[in-house]
């Protein structure tokens, strides 16, 4: 696969929506009506924000990287978009320093993820970094919340492939070529190889029938499943409905597999495969799936190292703990990353597992991280009193800016046990 | 800066093990290492007493040396309430531990000791108070005194402490957030490849060790037993009455169940937010068996269900709060002539 990349420096309001050089053109009334044509939507506000405005915009649904495939080359989010076809091969266009944001009018203000655009807060938040085109779907009256949601997903990847589709007839700035020939490769010899599990989904909250999370299904009954790095990057993967800290331009952008790819291209490592998993409702379910991950990466990648991510709240640690050490009794050697669970923030009630193979855990922290913000005289939501809220001089805790405790690797944010 | 000094009679210069019981001898100024202490620490600073005493009689004394303790600080003035080091004497360092906790909580000015990593001491007080790793080599005095001087003086100038590997302390095991250059899949990455590789690395946490807690005595003849039900599932009736929170609840509550062989999601709700409670709000059973023990209870098997279950919500607590609940839990259903209990989670 490769990735065309086009850097955005402005996004603009414009008569045609179209990419002249780094600027990204958007007629807003094209736009609207491309998103307007599903009827369970009534109305649809825009907005354009860039890096340093006082601004401060939520509660975000989702986060895309505006993309398209070249044509012919793959389907753009396949099961959601477009019809189901393989992706991660071909080759990609990319808004790069671009962003369609959704937020999510119904969703409570309180403890909503937002983003930051200024100000300290913004230093270390990635998604201060973007220009985002901001999309305020407004759901017909009476619509049941998961018809709701649903086109709220929508919206956000129709919008992110409309945009991309500008660049379909331009030539990258840059490229770069992701070519992992997975767990066959035959001409690395020596090198240790090295997978990632990832969850992709938690059953601590049942997925809606009809949301869309691995090509468009909902993962509910499924096993663990091996994924080529690419397809993460390619749309096969977005956030589902309940997301802590994940979001989909971080799967486009997954900060491990694009590590990972890193690390192979320099010639250090073989990157032999990934396996997207779930987090267990029960016990059996589980071990079942820790069973099955753990089996695939031993036995279909022949895996000698793994890095292992959990998606959700708690309880998924217990299923990244229980894969990694099954791995590690199978010989192959892991290291987790871990969110940060303590209430009281003593190190005895920070970790929700404890396996004595289980023994390197990258920390990401949050829970004594907070910035005091200032009032801004810019702010997008989904309601106006959601935007009177927001305006207001407040403490915003690390949690709740989108990026800062990030689960798929792209957090700087640890905590040190003193 | 003021200081006020704790030594057993070895360092106070008191004798041997002979002198161990020695009963606690005040004395104005510097004794031994401290006044090495007074010359690292600084112009300024000034040990103004010091307190020798037996190691054996601190290990039967704790209580009343560490209200004496705290009188010769508050006497004093003092700045400062330093104990040791102790390297790996251990009564030494279990009496310098409670010494420091006691003045530090009953002043609330700063305290430091120094111990090696298997002293008794540590364990028992690395939480509360800070202690200098002194190694077990007494050679090391004039280091590790300056070790705990350059904390001491942060301390009390109120500056901020860095991590204990660069300020010399034993982690006291809580948990403070920085930021840091590589991101947590670049350090994933290098830390799994160090693993794969054989290479040494560097968990960002070691997971802590708890103290088994031992298996109770068996019920000899549970038919005769009184049997309760406690969840720490979040089931509460309808309306939550205790308020319990879905989230690192800080209550329980005990909910009446006589006559009742079966319980209906009417009744009920469920505040926890850990875990899909569908399945519980159709049928409370499920995590709360009533049904399947008044079965079991007419059948002969167990005595006699509990006239009332005992909910929480266990999501993401912290082990301090789950203890404390507990130990209420299990001294209610003590006293109420419980004698087994069934605990069910999610």
């Amino acid at each position: 696969m490769i990735l065309a990349y086009h850097p955005v420096t402005e996004v603009r309001f414009s008569a045609t929506t179209q990419l002249q050089g780094t600027i990204l053109e958007v007629s807003e009334a094209a736009l609207r009506q491309h998103l307007l044509e599903d009827r369970r939507l009534q109305r649809v506000d825009l907005a354009i924000v860039h890096p340093g405005e006082a601004c401060r915009f939520g509660v975000v649904f989702d986060i895309v990287e505006p993309r398209a495939k070249e044509p012919g080359a793959g389907p753009d989010f396949p099961g959601i978009v477009d019809p189901i076809a393989t992706v991660g091969q071909g080759l990609t266009h990319v808004l790069q320093g671009a962003a369609v944001t959704v937020l999510d009018a119904a969703a409570p203000i309180a403890g909503g993820q937002v983003v930051e655009m200024s100000g300290a807060a913004a230093q270390v938040c990635p998604y201060a970094a973007l220009s985002h085109l901001v999309v305020v779907p407004h759901v017909v009256p009476g619509l049941e919340r998961p018809r709701a949601l649903h086109a709220l997903r929508l919206a956000s990847v129709q919008a992110a492939v409309y945009l991309g589709r500008t660049a379909v007839s331009h030539a990258p700035a840059h490229r770069a070529v992701f070519d992992s020939l997975g767990p066959v490769d035959a001409n690395r010899p020596g090198l240790p190889r090295l997978a990632y599990i990832g969850q992709i989904h938690s059953r601590q909250r049942v997925a809606e029938v009809d949301e869309h999370i691995l090509y468009g299904a909902n993962t509910a009954g499924m096993a663990p499943v091996l994924l080529h790095p690419n397809e993460w990057l390619d749309g096969a993967v977005v956030t589902s409905y309940f997301n802590r800290a994940v979001e989909t331009y971080f799967y486009q952008n997954h900060p491990i597999i694009t590590e990972l790819y890193r690390w192979h291209r320099e010639g250090n490592i073989t990157l032999v495969g990934t396996i997207a998993t779930m987090a267990g409702s029960d016990n059996d379910d589980r071990a079942r799936n820790a069973m099955l991950a753990a089996h695939q990466a031993k036995w279909s990648l022949a895996a000698e190292g793994i890095v292992l991510t959990k998606y959700g709240g708690g309880a998924p640690h217990a299923d990244m703990a229980l894969t990694a050490k099954l791995c590690e009794e199978l010989g192959m050697r892991t290291a987790v990353q871990a969110s940060d669970m303590s209430q009281d923030r003593r190190a005895e009630s920070a970790l929700l597992f404890n396996y004595a193979e289980v023994d390197a855990i990258v920390y990401v922290g949050g829970n004594d991280t907070r910035w005091t913000v200032p009032a801004v005289a810019r702010v997008i939501a989904g309601t106006p009193e959601a935007a009177a809220t927001l305006a207001a001089a407040q403490v915003l805790d690390a949690g709740r800016l989108c990026g800062v405790t990030n689960q798929q690797g792209a957090s700087h944010l640890r905590s040190f046990v003193h | 800066m003021r200081v006020v000094h704790y030594l057993n009679q070895f360092f106070g210069g008191r004798g041997g093990e002979e002198a161990a019981h020695l009963t606690p001898h005040i004395q104005e100024g510097a004794v031994g290492p401290g006044r090495l202490f007074e010359q690292v620490l600084g112009a300024g600073a000034q040990v103004v007493r010091s307190i020798v005493v037996g190691d054996n009689y601190a290990a039967e004394h704790v209580e009343s040396l560490s209200a004496l303790a705290v009188q010769e600080v508050q006497q004093c003035q003092a700045d400062l309430f330093v104990a040791g080091p102790c390297f790996a004497a251990g009564r030494y360092g279990m009496a310098a531990g409670a010494l420091c906790q006691a003045v530090k909580a009953a002043l609330g000015i700063p305290v430091i000791t120094g111990m090696a990593v298997e002293n008794p001491g540590v364990e028992m007080y690395r939480q509360e108070v800070y202690i200098v790793d002194s190694g077990t080599q007494v050679q090391a005095m004039r280091d590790v005194l300056t070790t705990m001087a350059r904390l001491a003086s942060k301390l009390a100038n109120h500056q901020a402490i860095g991590q204990p590997r660069e300020e010399g302390y034993m982690p006291q095991g809580i948990l403070r957030d920085g930021f840091v250059a590589p991101s947590a899949a670049e350090r994933l990455v290098a830390m799994v490849y160090a693993k794969t590789t054989g290479q040494p690395f560097e968990s960002e946490f070691t997971p802590p060790t708890f103290v088994p807690v031992p298996a109770p005595a068996p019920v000899l003849d549970l038919s005769k037993a009184r049997v309760a039900l406690v969840t720490d599932g979040g089931l509460v009736p309808k309306g939550n009455p205790d308020k319990i929170s879905p989230y690192a609840a800080t209550n329980w509550g005990a909910y009446d169940i006589s006559g009742r062989d079966d319980l209906h999601g009417e009744d009920y709700e469920v505040s926890h937010r850990g875990y899909d409670t569908r399945y519980v709000e159709q049928d409370p059973d499920r995590l709360v068996p009533v049904d399947a023990l008044r079965e079991l209870e007419k059948a002969g098997v167990l005595g006699k269900l509990h006239e009332c279950f005992v909910s929480t919500s266990g999501l993401a607590n912290p082990l301090a709060n789950s203890r404390r609940l507990g130990r209420e839990i299990a001294e209610k259903l003590k006293a109420e002539g419980v004698e087994a209990v069934i605990l069910t989670s999610t």
